[in-house]
């Protein structure tokens, strides 16, 4: 057994340090015996990978792959976006049931909807802000957000939101077919005291249910 | 996917900022991640979960302002641990006594072509089942491009004892295989 046997692997892998692969290499060149096992290993080498192929390509449907979280994580972009941007305006006091507020929503375009649980008894004070709203983000929708929040700061209202709903569906962010039919997503921006941004939450909800709790 | 891996908690401060980072890292390393994973053994629902998840631990990693030293050994680490989570069925494709999906998928590949792939592909299987987990995954990273550093890192050991592991599982593969 050759004495550089042991380091044919490790060269063909490009692991050596400089100095010892070019030893090796020239040693190779003048043994025929290395030059054998170095053909071995590359032709199991290439076999793993073909090998690792083909396991992959038959591993069913879903194995040929569907690009589910690169969406995704452009539309989480898009929303701390929005979120932002929605942030950066005053805050308005709400009906804790903004899902409800109209009739003419398209359910199947995203929206953006906030809750107050300790919603005031002021109707002056309460703000319907069902917003359409794109993943990619609107600004003329942001612009006439915004132009909503600051009229209702000129009618006195205070900040004390909690949450913020911004619900998606699931066309908007996956692939036809990636999720079930009727299946879309809410994701719930939680406010700390102070106005900030604590949490994002993603949840799956059922369009059916969403529509028929939210347009009666 | 399932209800579980879509409820997502992620931070919101440097959330756009990771993104990008995270759909360059997610274009590039996907593919190589759920080969791995489905080569030790999980299905391919099994895996794109694992996936997902561990791009979403990345995110919120990257968001976060976590080194992005070595990335691509950290992923892999997530993703073979989250795999290892899953016990109950990992291993399961190895400790199967025959590979009858793979087989089947070479059934319907060009007949005189097929019949040479099929018994080196074969063989090469029974040759891989047998050797030990270590050996395994060293080899499976591998070929997922990883460096022997990387795959010590993954596996929680030595970048020399990667390299013995290496040689040692080509060498019993070049045997088996009389290559």
């Amino acid at each position: 057994m050759c004495d550089f046997s042991g380091k044919l692997i490790a060269w063909m892998d490009r692991e050596l340090p400089a100095e010892q692969a070019a030893e090796v290499e020239s040693h190779i060149e003048a043994c025929p015996e290395c030059r054998g096992q170095l053909d071995a290993y590359m032709r199991v080498s290439g076999g793993i990978e073909a090998y690792c192929d083909e396991t992959m390509a038959s591993s069913g449907p879903r194995g040929a792959g569907i690009p589910l979280l690169a969406p995704a994580i452009s539309v989480a972009a898009a929303l701390a976006i929005i979120v932002a941007f929605f942030f950066t305006w005053p805050r308005t006091r709400v009906e804790p049931r903004a899902l409800q507020s109209s009739q003419s929503a398209d359910v199947a375009s995203p929206f953006i909807a906030t809750e107050n649980p300790s919603a005031s008894a002021r109707p002056i004070e309460h703000l319907h802000r069902q917003q359409v709203v794109t993943p990619a983000g609107n600004f003329s929708q942001g612009r006439h957000l915004a132009s909503t929040a600051a009229q209702t700061q000129i009618a006195g209202a205070l900040p004390e939101e909690s949450m913020i709903r911004i619900a998606i569906p699931a066309e908007e962010m996956f692939p036809p077919g990636a999720v079930p039919e009727g299946m879309n997503f809410v994701a719930d921006v939680t406010i700390a005291p102070d106005g900030s941004a604590e949490r994002m939450r993603l949840r799956p909800q059922l369009a059916a249910f969403e529509r028929s709790t939210s347009l009666q | 996917m399932s209800g579980d891996a879509a409820n997502l908690a992620l931070p919101l401060s440097g959330l756009s900022a990771g993104a990008g980072e995270a759909t360059t890292l997610y274009r590039e390393l996907r593919k190589p991640l759920l080969r791995y994973l489905v080569c030790l053994g999980l299905s391919s629902d099994e895996a794109q979960d694992v996936v997902q998840d561990a791009f979403l631990i990345l995110h919120r990693h990257l968001a976060s302002g976590g080194s992005q030293e070595n990335i691509r050994g950290w992923l892999f680490r997530v993703a073979h641990n989250q795999a290892r989570n899953r016990q109950n069925r990992y291993d399961r494709h190895f400790c199967a006594p025959e590979d009858s999906e793979t087989t089947a998928a070479l059934d319907e590949a060009t007949p005189e072509h097929a019949v040479l792939e099929k018994e080196k592909f074969q063989q090469l299987g029974k040759a891989m089942r047998l050797l030990t987990p270590s050996e395994r995954e060293c080899l499976l990273l591998r070929a997922a491009g990883l460096r022997y550093r990387e795959i010590g890192e993954v596996l929680g050991i030595a970048t020399s004892t990667v390299s013995d592991t290496v040689e040692r599982a080509v060498k019993k593969l070049a045997e088996k295989c009389n290559v």
